[in-house]
């Protein structure tokens, strides 16, 4: 550690102030991006590991663990083939989907076509917003 | 209650990060990395318009429900992680999917809205919202 400060509020000469506690609640916890085929990240924050739970099904693990499971996660995403840009975004797995519920720990995405049945997406991205353990 | 009052703030170790005590107190994370690193709200339909952004510099209209967003400052790489919603009020609701094509840049990527009820059309929405997380060059 180089150094600490604790402060309550941030003030630019131009732009403005902001209490601090928007910087650490507002801030991103985690996020990731990657292909669903693929149990690599293409770039990642605060992801330990992806499982490839079956298509169209994924699960992030996080390194650094969320303080309970009412935290807010947002995705995005498209699968893209050689006929067309069909797909549709990528959405929460919830207990009872077959799949792991949100936990602290974890989150389970899936990703539907347009016909509702699970796919594989080339890109699917997500962010997660709330307080870290 | 204390302030500080500073124009840039830079890491002393390594400049690109800085930690930050979690809300919980058992973890700390880069203040860097949990930033938003762009975001902007537009209007897709007719001659679409920015209506607020952070790192935006233009967008492109290439076809229904077909958009381009540009950013002032780069990304480090194409990797980044985003998230787009879209709606139209008083008309049917859209959903802005993000990317829309496997061909993102550091500084461009694109964004498809379409209707709920045909997820494979694509149609201009009144309101579109993108923001990206990531790493800037």
């Amino acid at each position: 550690m180089a150094g600490k400060i604790i402060a309550d509020t941030l003030e630019h000469s131009t732009a403005g102030s902001i209490a601090t506690n928007y910087v650490v609640n507002g801030s991103a916890k985690a996020w990731g991006h990657f292909t669903m085929s693929s149990t690599t990240a293409r770039d990642s924050f605060n992801i330990s590991s992806l499982t490839d739970d079956k298509t169209g099904i994924f699960t992030a693990d996080y390194v650094s663990n969320m303080s309970s499971v009412n935290y807010s996660p947002s995705t995005g995403g498209t699968h893209r083939d050689a006929v067309s840009e069909n797909g549709w975004v990528l959405a929460v797995q919830h207990a009872g989907s077959g799949a792991d519920d949100m936990t602290t720990g974890e989150l389970s995405l899936s990703a539907h076509n347009a016909s509702s049945a699970l796919v594989d997406t080339v890109q699917a991205t997500f962010q997660i917003f709330g307080d870290l353990a | 209650m204390s302030e500080i009052k500073v124009d840039t703030l830079t890491g002393k170790t390594t400049a690109g990060d800085i930690t930050v005590t979690s809300e919980g107190g058992a973890a700390t994370q880069s203040l860097q990395q949990g930033l938003a690193k762009a975001w902007v709200n537009f209007n897709g339909t007719g001659t679409i318009a920015t209506q607020d952004s952070l790192n935006h510099s233009s967008l492109t209209d290439h076809d229904t429900g077909k958009y381009s967003n540009t950013l002032v400052s780069a990304m480090s790489n194409a990797n980044y992680a985003g998230n787009a919603n879209g709606g139209q009020p008083g008309n049917r609701d859209c959903f802005a999917l993000f990317p829309s094509t496997d061909a993102n840049t550091t500084t461009t990527h694109r964004v498809r809205t379409t209707p709920s009820n045909s997820p494979d059309g694509n149609h201009d929405a009144s309101v579109v919202m993108i923001s990206i997380k990531g790493d800037l060059a």
